[in-house]
């Protein structure tokens, strides 16, 4: 079991009987310190998408499934085609990768774990921390090294995110895929 | 006790409808039980419907409600059933139209196990079941308002979001509430007749007088230094609470204070307010020219009042309180001349974040444009209910759903 506010994109959860992939996530803040999470689901059997919340401590069974590393290799589209250390290579749909896909880039190393239901590969979850290349940011406009002033930024592959305003373009910085929040320069 | 005329009134209200059950955790002794209580008297006076308050602390209910024993499992008040919530669940809950848990409680098993029940069998329906969130004012709000969760049981619960535009789920306010505070400020007797009655002595007409209701902040200890140098007479009305706490360096012994006393120094004197019922507080929020207000309840009274007013927000994790009232204040400053939005806006923050030279700078400030500020707090209500309130969406959700 884990808590709404654990499950991460990539993760299977089963409800009603099915199971569901997560797509996405978005966790704030509601009164009291209490954590609400928006999650983009696809129905792994009947192949439907819906969005929904949770209390951040609703606890959901979290499936384990069969789950290899992999390493990203190409895009085919609509399938990301990921490779195991045998060089099998297994094709997972673009929509499945859900928030995931913006931090797919050509050439990246990270080693990502491919889930499979009855033998067909139905999503992808990126390591915990990830780094990349900001590709382009504005300059500081207040100088502020604090980390608390923020401003969006474009990474390798083209996703955006906000990162603290002391991060320059050609910075390498990590990223938590879980929040898709930035966490230092790298 | 219950007036026996109205009583015979929702006896026969309740006979038209299914009814719903509305489950409340009393956490700081009166605002989820403030809002829940204010919502299930409306729908039952408005829209006709048997509602159960279930409530796990009478105790706290009962400075609201001073008629209430906190001894007695059921009682009707309003046309509402108020319901003892024990643990385990002495009352039996039979599954109505709608189950509403109020800022996501954890409902009793045995309510989880009945509506789970029904939702496997043929024969039976299970109510809709709304998780009634807390109000904010931030963007994501729109984005999650009405969404199902889908639970394991397969059964579905939908979160509902109060907000201040149409994508929300609207804010609590009764029908006549605008056409009955304008009533009240027109006749300044009322005023004076609910100051006599509360006990108050010596403010005259051309005097300032604030109402306080706020958590601990020694940015009141501040305010009320400036206050005894003002210009014209303060009068602070602070019911026995939190906000006294904060006043140690002023009162002696805070904590022994009881209500009618008083304690001047200079300009200032601090009233000692006795606890009151809701239509107490908003007439004493209708009756002051300033409002320093808490929470989510009294917060949302305060706009209704039509008056000027700081909101103390409930404190959060990593100050995310202050995102939220950014987020409330840009929209009610949206408009507002800048200079005065700005100078409304810093003393707010200058209160939550309790910076004592900021908040005297700023109320100083803000005393210049009293006038716009008032003409403001005056149009504002009727741009952010936006047309419907949320007990009308609510039932107007039940009824798509």
């Amino acid at each position: 079991m884990k808590t709404a506010h654990e499950i991460r994109p990539g993760n299977v959860i089963m409800l009603d009987g099915s199971p569901w992939v997560v797509q996405k996530t978005e966790t704030t803040r509601s009164g009291r310190n209490a954590a609400i999470v928006k999650m983009k689901l696809k129905n792994v059997l009947q192949d439907s998408s819906t969005e929904t919340t949770f209390k951040g401590e609703d606890k959901m069974d979290d499936i384990i499934l069969d789950r290899l590393d992999c390493t990203y290799s190409y895009y085919a589209d609509p399938m990301y085609v990921f490779m195991d250390s045998e060089y099998n290579q297994y094709d997972v749909e673009a929509d499945n990768l859900g928030d995931a896909a913006a931090y797919i880039c050509d050439g990246m190393e990270d080693i990502c774990q491919v889930t499979f239901y009855e033998g067909k590969a139905i999503s992808v979850e990126l390591p915990t921390t990830i780094v990349r290349e900001v590709i382009y940011t504005e300059p500081s406009a207040r100088g502020d090294t604090s980390g608390k002033v923020m401003k969006p930024a474009t990474i390798t592959g083209g996703g955006t995110l906000s990162v603290a305003d002391f991060v320059k373009t050609g910075d390498m910085i990590e990223i938590d895929t879980r929040t898709n929040e930035f966490k230092k320069r790298a | 006790m219950a007036n026996n005329n109205t009583h015979n009134h929702w006896t026969h209200a309740h006979q038209t409808q299914e009814h719903w059950d509305i489950f409340c955790t009393v956490v700081d002794n009166y605002g989820d039980i403030g809002v829940t209580w204010r919502l299930a008297k409306q729908l039952a006076r408005e829209y006709l419907i048997a509602v159960n308050l279930w409530v796990d602390d009478l105790n706290s209910f009962s400075h609201i409600l001073p008629t209430l024993n906190p001894n007695q499992a059921i009682q009707h008040f309003d046309g509402v059933t108020i319901k003892l919530w024990d643990k385990p669940l002495s009352l039996q809950y039979h599954p109505g139209s709608v189950l509403i848990e109020a800022f996501a409680c954890e409902l009793p098993t045995e309510v989880i196990d009945k509506i789970t029940q029904y939702h496997h069998s043929t024969a039976l329906t299970a109510p809709l079941w709304l998780n009634l969130e807390y109000l904010s004012a931030e963007d994501w709000v729109d984005g999650c308002h009405a969404l199902p969760s889908l639970q394991a049981s397969g059964l579905k619960k939908y979160f509902y979001f109060p907000g201040f535009n149409e994508k929300t789920g609207g804010l609590i306010c009764e029908r006549d509430l605008f056409a009955e505070r304008e009533s009240w400020q027109s006749d300044p007797s009322n005023r004076d007749g609910l100051f006599q009655q509360l006990g108050l002595k010596g403010i005259g007409v051309a005097d300032t007088v604030i109402s306080i209701f706020s958590y601990e902040t020694e940015a009141l200890a501040s305010l009320c230094q400036l206050w005894q140098s003002a210009t014209t007479k303060v009068h602070a009305l602070i019911p026995i609470g939190r906000s006294l706490n904060s006043l140690g360096s002023i009162i002696t012994h805070p904590g022994q204070v009881s209500p009618g006393q008083q304690f001047t120094y200079g300009n200032l004197t601090i009233h000692i307010l006795p606890m009151t019922d809701q239509l107490g507080f908003d007439r004493l929020l209708w009756s002051c020219d300033f409002n320093i207000v808490r929470g989510e309840d009294s917060f949302l009274r305060a706009q209704w009042a039509a008056k000027p007013f700081i909101w103390h927000i409930y404190p959060q994790e990593e100050d995310y309180h202050l995102i939220k009232l950014r987020a409330f204040m840009a929209l009610y400053c949206h408009n507002l001349a800048p200079e005065i939005a700005d100078s409304w806006q810093a003393l707010n923050l200058a209160f939550n974040e309790a910076s004592e030279n900021d908040i005297k700078q700023y109320w100083q400030k803000l005393e210049l444009a009293n006038l716009p500020l008032m003409h403001h707090a005056q149009k504002w209500p009727i741009d952010a209910l936006n047309d419907t309130d949320l007990a009308s969406r609510l039932v107007q959700f039940v009824k798509n759903s």
